[in-house]
């Protein structure tokens, strides 16, 4: 069985702010259930010293968890992401986390995960509950 | 030349030739060019109860539905035309059923307000021609409206703005993060990097009344003076900006009012959807109200957004055009669309056509049939199809207005 090394790195709460990505937008016309619609909506983009200062690298997966609901993500570095934080693209992944109270930006608990991304489906089913 | 449908910019200049089957795109953004390279991926099949079927039998589901509903509300309708939006107009009305699109959500209340009269605003052209200070307030352009600084605000030379964006337009740019469109802010520009968009009114009201700033003691008065520099100024307000304003819109109108005391600053909203403000203003005229309205009632209430209309299970029938609920609206209202009958009309495979009822699959407009749209400006732009469809969201909406 391999190490486990994720459950080792603490859970922090972190600012989410979620907005449009035009590579993403561009994505959902090729097909919301395609690989690259997942690729570039399943993110978490991070600037490179909120990262480090938390443990994160560029491909790892994440957990974001806020009122009892959770997305794994992977991380991506990017400058133009909050100083406290991640920055998500709008689409399922955000809106699954979301309310009005806190639409566009809200905190989440952000913590290491093992496993793949989360896949629209599994939101999907989880409606259909 | 054909339009972009590909948002609230309606970029009029897109060069699209086909040949030997292969599409070639120029002038467009990457959302715009994707729009038209990409039509035929990802397309919608007619559907009953998740089952393939011919459109006639999945169409004949959909009035079915229609016609046994007590309680339809109509949703979406931001990128179809005037034409199809009219039609879906009507059809809420003969059924007394209700009706909303995206705004509700989104930028519904600035428009309402420019609409009022309770917000000077300008047309695209107009800023292009003579705009100085140029303010994104909760929004980046760079990626929702690609081509809005290039064609519009500022890049573009234009008649009093002559000498280019290195000396005849200041840009400030407002966001709790440094976006794409931050990042330009380099020489005659601001970027503020704000946790509280009301902290910032209050901190540029204390400079329009005299007084000293409480945050950026240097950078308010600076902008403030740039202003006056200029007898056109523009807002370009987003999401970021309405979520930010926490509803306090008084305050921003006396904010607006206190600057246009000193200077001309008009204020346009910079939403995604190509023809949200279409829907609106077809509303205003009609009912005098921008969105989430009973035709039942006779009246708009938040209370008829058709989220809280899912929250409250105040329906039993959703008929959703052209919009996919379940990636932009929170999971619990869009929970509930699996609850009740959901008819959706779209061009593409959504996540909400996953879990609808019945599947109309239509042509996309502006690319596939053509018609009207209004861009975020007010200003209507006519569209023609590249590609030819014959059902589109007319056809459907002409055959669902047939059953009541």
């Amino acid at each position: 069985m391999p190490l486990q090394f994720a459950k080792f790195l603490r859970k922090i709460t972190a600012t989410v702010v979620v907005g449009r990505s035009s590579f993403q937008v561009e994505a959902a016309d090729k097909g919301k259930f395609s690989e690259e619609f997942v690729e570039k909506s399943a993110v978490a983009y991070m600037k490179e010293e909120f990262a480090k200062k938390n443990g994160f690298k560029e491909g790892d997966v994440v957990r974001l968890t806020r009122n009892g609901r959770s997305v794994n993500l992977r991380v991506a570095i990017a400058d133009y992401a909050p100083d406290d934080g991640v920055f998500i693209p709008n689409s399922i992944y955000a809106s699954y986390l979301a309310d009005f109270d806190g639409f566009k930006r809200f905190e989440a608990s952000l913590e290491p995960a093992d496993g793949d991304v989360t896949k629209p489906e599994e939101i999907i089913q989880k409606m259909l509950k | 030349m054909f339009t972009c449908p590909g948002c609230s910019c309606l970029c009029d200049d897109i060069v699209v030739k086909t040949e030997d089957g292969k599409i070639s795109v120029r002038n467009a953004c990457r959302r715009g060019a994707g729009i038209f390279l990409n039509h035929n991926l990802s397309r919608a099949k007619p559907k009953v109860n998740g089952k393939e079927t011919d459109f006639d039998d999945a169409l004949e589901k959909a009035r079915e539905l229609i016609q046994q509903s007590k309680s339809l509300a109509i949703y979406g309708l931001d990128t179809t035309t005037l034409e199809a939006q009219k039609l879906a107009i009507e059809l809420a009305e003969k059924k007394e059923a209700f009706i909303d699109d995206n705004s509700s959500f989104c930028l519904g209340d600035f428009v309402e307000m420019i609409l009022k009269g309770e917000l000077p605003t300008a047309t695209f052209d107009d800023v292009r021609d003579y705009a100085y200070v140029i303010v994104y307030w909760g929004v980046d352009p760079y990626h929702s409206l690609s081509r809005h600084l290039s064609r519009f605000s500022y890049y573009p030379r234009g008649k009093k703005r002559q000498r280019g964006y290195e000396e005849d337009r200041f840009l400030v740019v407002i966001d709790v993060r440094r976006t794409h469109t931050a990042m330009l802010c380099k020489k005659n520009a601001k970027f503020f990097q704000v946790r509280d968009d009301l902290e910032l009114i209050n901190a540029f009201n204390q400079v329009l009344d005299g007084k000293a700033p409480s945050i950026f003691p240097q950078d308010i008065p600076r902008v403030v003076k740039e202003m006056e520099k200029s007898d056109f100024n523009v807002i370009f307000g987003g999401l970021g900006l309405k979520y930010g304003l926490k509803g306090n819109y008084d305050m921003f109108k006396e904010f607006m009012g206190k600057l246009n005391a000193r200077t001309n600053v008009y204020f346009i909203p910079a939403g995604c959807h190509p023809n949200m403000r279409g829907f609106n203003e077809l509303m205003f005229e009609k009912t005098g109200s921008v969105n989430k309205y009973s035709f039942k009632d006779g009246k708009s209430s938040n209370d008829f957004a058709f989220y809280n209309l899912l929250k409250n299970d105040l329906i039993d029938t959703a008929l959703v055009i052209g919009t996919d609920p379940l990636n932009s609206l929170p999971f619990e209202y869009a929970k509930k669309l699996a609850k009740i009958n959901t008819i959706v009309v779209d061009p593409r495979v959504s996540f909400t056509s996953e879990i609808a009822d019945v599947v109309l699959p239509s042509a996309i407009s502006g690319v596939e049939s053509g018609g009207t749209m209004v861009r975020a400006d007010g200003v209507r732009v006519e569209l023609k199809p590249v590609f030819e469809r014959e059902i589109n969201d007319e056809f459907i909406l002409k055959k669902l207005l047939e059953v009541v």
